[in-house]
């Protein structure tokens, strides 16, 4: 039973995306692509044999599918209301956000592989900002451990619950920083615009430029995979534990809709940010994130 | 929920750190309005009614209507360009608002007094001087003026911590508002942005005698 979060979010990574592009068409009035098309273009890429450059080394070639591995690798550890991941253990967000960040890591030096200075200038941006938004997540997840005593992915999501006015604002600011966190992380609009294709104004998709065919594929399924995985993280606060199958599946899928919808709205109406202000914009998470800390040392009297 | 209303406002405290245009100063000015309505009113509800009537009534009017409405007034008349024009890059601003939070949590817990709570202490601490770091980088006067209604939110929100036993020190709080009223009244009565061409503190340093 404890891969039921598993295979929901892979599951939800199917049709993620494709909610996000038709929230995002319908608001500026067009009909737009059904919501499977994302996932029928990596299908395509997927038949597509890899096309490699002469200067680039085997990093290039084994970066796309470690950066893949590293992601699936983090969803199982994600919990699903009161069930374990696949593997949970103590202290395994820390684990979580290293992960991904290796896989990352693989991701930028692949970009540096290949000699193009564009991409170098990506993986720069890139680097930079999830190295400002790994803050954030610690404090959040920091405080949501030293609000529950536990330090593991699913003692913290099963034991949290919302009985006071500050816990309900906790968990609400915790998700603002959380979808906060997965817009940077996945490249999204305040940050990062996928839609442009000016290599000087480009963060993430100026990393993939040389990629191409089953790589390409993999490289574009492990970013739904990641939107998923953060819905998954948002929706696990509001499944509250003891739930049945029945309710938790559904608000499950309701949750990951939800923030699919409220990712294309927020693009749709956010104009992005010039490439001096992403900083800012970033520590400013954190700094909300630091709120949350303080707000739960104030819950539990625990002072300095 | 008077926990929660001060971390907003604690929040409102840093954006303002990355505000680049005078409308949203403005809005964020308006939004501490309401909050320290909603703070006012859960807190003084056991003093008695008159007093409670003109707190809540000064907090409404004053700080989330009057003030706004006449600041927008003030910069569509004097024509005062909409850009803040902060001294240090906003990057630092945030940060430097966060270190004060920081501190001010610190402090707060350091001092401990029997009348002051710790989250009032901590919001307030910050305001007052947040509003200072406000004031030292922007270059216009009206954002002086708001760092000055910053800070005189602060002063309010220490005052409201100790209100049930001592209500004066909430009516004293108004009379700062008063004389910011008045300061604000003198940049529209000066009209210093029709004076100068830029309304910006660097014009003063050309005054001689």
């Amino acid at each position: 039973m404890s891969g039921t979060g598993f295979i929901l979010i892979i599951l939800t990574s199917f049709f993620f995306t494709g909610i996000l592009i038709r929230t995002k068409s319908i608001f500026s009035g067009r009909k737009g692509p059904g919501i499977f098309q994302p996932m029928k273009d990596i299908w395509r890429l997927f038949h597509k044999e890899n096309v490699y450059s002469q200067t680039s080394s085997f990093i290039f070639k084994i970066a796309p599918d470690i950066y893949f591995a590293s992601i699936l690798i983090a969803i199982m550890m994600i919990p699903f209301g009161n069930q374990k991941g696949i593997f949970s253990f103590n202290g395994d967000f820390v684990f979580f956000a290293y992960l991904l960040a290796a896989g990352k890591f693989f991701s930028i030096i692949s970009a540096l592989d290949t000699g193009s200075s564009f991409e170098g200038m990506g993986a720069s941006r890139e680097a930079l900002y999830s190295f400002l938004a790994e803050p954030a997540f610690f404090l959040l997840m920091g405080s949501l451990a030293l609000l529950t005593g536990y330090t593991s992915f699913s003692d913290i999501f099963s034991s949290i619950s919302f009985d006071s006015y500050i816990s309900i604002a906790i968990g609400t600011l915790a998700s603002f920083v959380l979808v906060l966190i997965s817009m940077i992380e996945n490249s999204r609009m305040p940050v990062d615009d996928p839609k442009t294709h000016l290599e000087l104004t480009m963060v993430h998709e100026v990393m993939i430029l040389d990629n191409s065919g089953f790589d390409l594929g993999l490289i574009l399924y492990a970013t739904n995979l990641k939107f998923a995985m953060y819905g998954a993280i948002i929706a696990n606060l509001f499944l509250t534990p003891g739930k049945e199958l029945y309710y938790s599946v559904p608000i499950f899928i309701g949750a990951q809709t939800l923030f699919a919808v409220i990712v294309g709205a927020s693009e749709s109406f956010i104009a992005r940010f010039r490439m001096s202000h992403n900083p800012q914009f970033i520590i400013t998470i954190g700094s909300v994130s630091l709120l949350i800390f303080f707000a739960v040392l104030l819950m539990l009297g625990k002072y300095i | 929920m008077t926990n929660i209303l001060l971390i907003t406002f604690a929040i409102s405290l840093i954006y303002m750190g990355i505000a680049n245009r005078l409308s949203t100063y403005i809005n964020i000015l308006a939004l501490q309005g309401i909050i320290l309505f909603g703070v006012s009113f859960i807190e003084l509800i056991q003093i008695n009614t008159l007093n409670l009537i003109f707190i809540l009534f000064e907090t409404i009017f004053f700080k989330t209507l009057a003030i706004p409405l006449f600041l927008n007034y003030i910069i569509k008349k004097n024509s005062i360009t909409r850009e803040a024009e902060p001294y240090l890059p906003d990057f630092i601003s945030v940060v430097i608002i966060t270190a004060i939070i920081l501190g001010s949590f610190i402090l707060s817990n350091i001092v401990s007094g029997i009348f002051i709570r710790k989250m009032f202490f901590l919001a307030a601490l910050a305001a007052v001087f947040s509003g200072l770091f406000i004031i030292i980088t922007r270059k216009k006067i009206v954002t002086h003026i708001m760092g000055y209604l910053v800070i005189e939110n602060g002063v309010f929100i220490l005052s409201l911590s100790a209100a049930n036993k001592m209500p004066i020190l909430v009516n004293l709080g108004i009379t700062l508002d008063i004389f910011v009223s008045v300061l604000v009244l003198g940049v529209f009565v000066n009209r210093i942005g029709n004076t100068f061409e830029e309304m910006s503190v660097d014009n003063l340093n050309n005054l001689k005698d």
